[in-house]
């Protein structure tokens, strides 16, 4: 049975509907993903569904309650990270984990969180004056504290340098490891693509698609590019032998380089060909479709507006 | 340890680690002990005076601006997401904030009178009526700038803006007697100058005027259920 179901989800602010009949499930055990630009409505989702705003239509059930009616025996069971929250000035690191934890039946031991966040240095030190990182560590640590079958994370890594960000995911990872369900909320491709074993994709009004990573790359039948070098003095002329193939919408040469724009597999179609012709090519390079293409593919925009 | 006990311990810590207690505990004791150098022994006046101004930087600044910066910063939200509801929070807060206040007017008054040797009313339960009462009422206005202010700054502000003519018309930037006739008569109107007034009347061996405390109990009810209607958690 799903962790999370969601049917025909619709939220209105006003007289502006952000989300217009949403439906996902969510599975034990993975990490699954909303990915969308800003303001497509992911936040409003996953509160929603966390039960802290208040739907204006459809379905919702996680771990088989209803976040509204059983919100009590649902926030027991799991951990949240709110996109903008923030703790008091002065509170120390690890009072505000002795405090979270106080607030659950079978919390966690809060050391442990310590440690494996990398915040045991930081135990004693006051929240404004830790690094955007360990604010953002300490957030996390304070999801996972209650001891959640499900954990919702949103923008998990915004404002976290690059080194910062891969030390994350490892440690998301293992949460899924330990049997925690995750639920992402996230606007950045990469992260998204490293950690979810599916995503919903989100643009205005609601999810334009659902799959993992790899699934939503390969649905959509998104233009890319490959290229190769000729080797010197290589008298033959690609532009006529490739032109024609399946797939391919273009070939253009400069010089001794060529690159080819096509559909689906076309590669495999550009590879036989020239094997066939015997001509040597070197640095050969097929550019990797990424969820950045799958998504300007299904809504017919680019992401980063 | 219960989830109360441990969330009232992290509060009371944090209320401590904040300058602005500290100054609300000092402010009253410093006009305490700059003008209590002169006056006449068994004096009735000032001691209530500080003891309202007291309660009043508590009810005005301290228990808003706390409010309103937890709501700003989304430590409410964040507490409704787990299984202790907000109101927890500001239930604990109202309690500290009483305590502060209560201990800014025990050291006033032991400062008060074992060193400067001041009257203290001989009668307990009409101060602590007094007391009560006065706290209750603007501790409603707290609340009620912590409702509509939309942050921490905001409180502030409001609070700073609120207190000075209140504090005037309660008679605290000067005795009553040495102020304008009509602004006096006003002043027994408001929380603050009944409050001031009904502290003086049982310094005064007196019993406490009934429309004082009225006035006191009509805040306290009328501004607590506008600062329900309007507050907000988030
Ligand atoms: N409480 C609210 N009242 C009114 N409008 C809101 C409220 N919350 C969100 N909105 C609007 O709803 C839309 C969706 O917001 P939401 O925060 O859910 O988006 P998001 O996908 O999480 O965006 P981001 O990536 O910027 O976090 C936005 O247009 C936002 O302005
Ligand atoms: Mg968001």
């Amino acid at each position: 049975m799903a962790v999370i179901d969601v049917a025909g989800l619709t939220k209105r602010y006003g007289d502006h509907t952000v989300l217009d009949g949403v439906s996902f499930s969510v599975e034990q055990g993975e990490i699954f993903g909303l990915l969308g630009p800003n303001g497509t409505g992911k936040t409003t989702t996953v509160e929603c569904v966390e039960g802290l705003r208040r739907p204006d239509g459809g379905t919702i059930r996680v771990l088989g309650l209803d976040p509204i009616g059983d919100g009590r025996a649902l926030r027991e069971r799991i951990g949240v990270q709110l996109q903008h929250t923030q703790l008091p000035e002065n509170i120390k690191v690890w009072e505000a984990l002795d405090l979270y934890a106080s607030f659950y039946a079978e919390p966690r031991d809060w050391r442990e969180l310590l440690e494996q966040w990398g915040l045991a240095g930081k135990r004693g030190a006051r929240f404004g004056k830790l690094s955007g990182g360990q604010k953002q560590r300490l957030f996390i640590a304070l999801a996972l504290v209650g001891n959640p079958k499900v954990a919702f994370l949103d923008e998990l890594t915004s404002g976290l340098d690059p080194q910062a960000r891969r030390a994350t995911w490892e440690l998301i990872k293992q949460v899924r490891a330990s049997g925690v369900t995750v639920v992402l909320v996230s606007h950045f491709m990469d992260e998204v693509e490293e950690l979810c074993d599916r995503v919903a994709v989100f643009d205005r009004g609601g999810i334009v698609a659902t799959g993992s990573p790899a699934e939503l790359i390969d649905g959509v039948d998104a233009e890319h590019q490959m290229r190769f070098t000729l080797m010197a003095g290589d008298a033959s002329d690609p532009i006529a032998l490739l032109s024609g193939l399946p797939g391919i919408s273009g070939v253009t040469r400069d010089g001794d380089r060529v690159s080819v724009t096509g559909r689906g597999d076309f590669a495999t179609a550009v590879t036989s060909a020239l094997a066939r012709d015997l001509i040597p090519v070197a640095d050969l390079r097929i550019d990797k479709r990424t969820l950045d293409d799958a998504f300007t593919a299904l809504t017919g925009r680019s992401f980063h507006l | 340890m219960t989830v109360i006990t441990k969330l009232t311990t992290v509060e009371l810590k944090l209320l401590a680690r904040e300058p602005g207690s500290i100054f609300t505990i000092l402010i009253p004791l410093f006009i305490l002990v700059v003008f209590g150098s002169s006056i006449p022994p068994g004096d009735t006046v000032l001691l209530p005076m500080t003891l309202a101004i007291a309660v009043g930087l508590v009810g005005l600044y301290q228990l808003p601006t706390t409010l309103a910066t937890y709501r700003e910063r989304g430590i409410l939200r964040r507490l409704s997401t787990t299984p202790v509801r907000p109101g927890s929070m500001l239930a604990v807060q109202l309690i500290l904030q009483l305590v502060l206040a209560l201990t800014a007017c025990a050291l006033l008054i032991a400062v008060a009178g074992a060193v400067l040797g001041a009257h203290l009313p001989s009668q307990a339960l009409p101060v602590a009526a007094v007391f009560l009462l006065g706290t209750a009422a603007m501790f409603a206005i707290g609340l009620l700038i912590a409702a509509v202010a939309a942050n921490g700054r905001t409180a502030n502000g409001v609070g700073v803006l609120l207190y000075f003519p209140l504090a005037y018309l309660a008679g605290l930037m000067q005795p009553v007697d040495q102020m304008p006739d009509i602004l006096a008569r006003i002043g027994a109107f408001t929380p603050l100058g009944a409050f001031r007034q009904a502290l003086h009347d049982v310094w005064a061996g007196l019993s406490p005027d009934p429309p004082l405390l009225g006035v006191m109990a009509a805040y306290a009810v009328i501004v607590s259920l506008a600062a329900a209607r309007f507050f907000r958690w988030e």
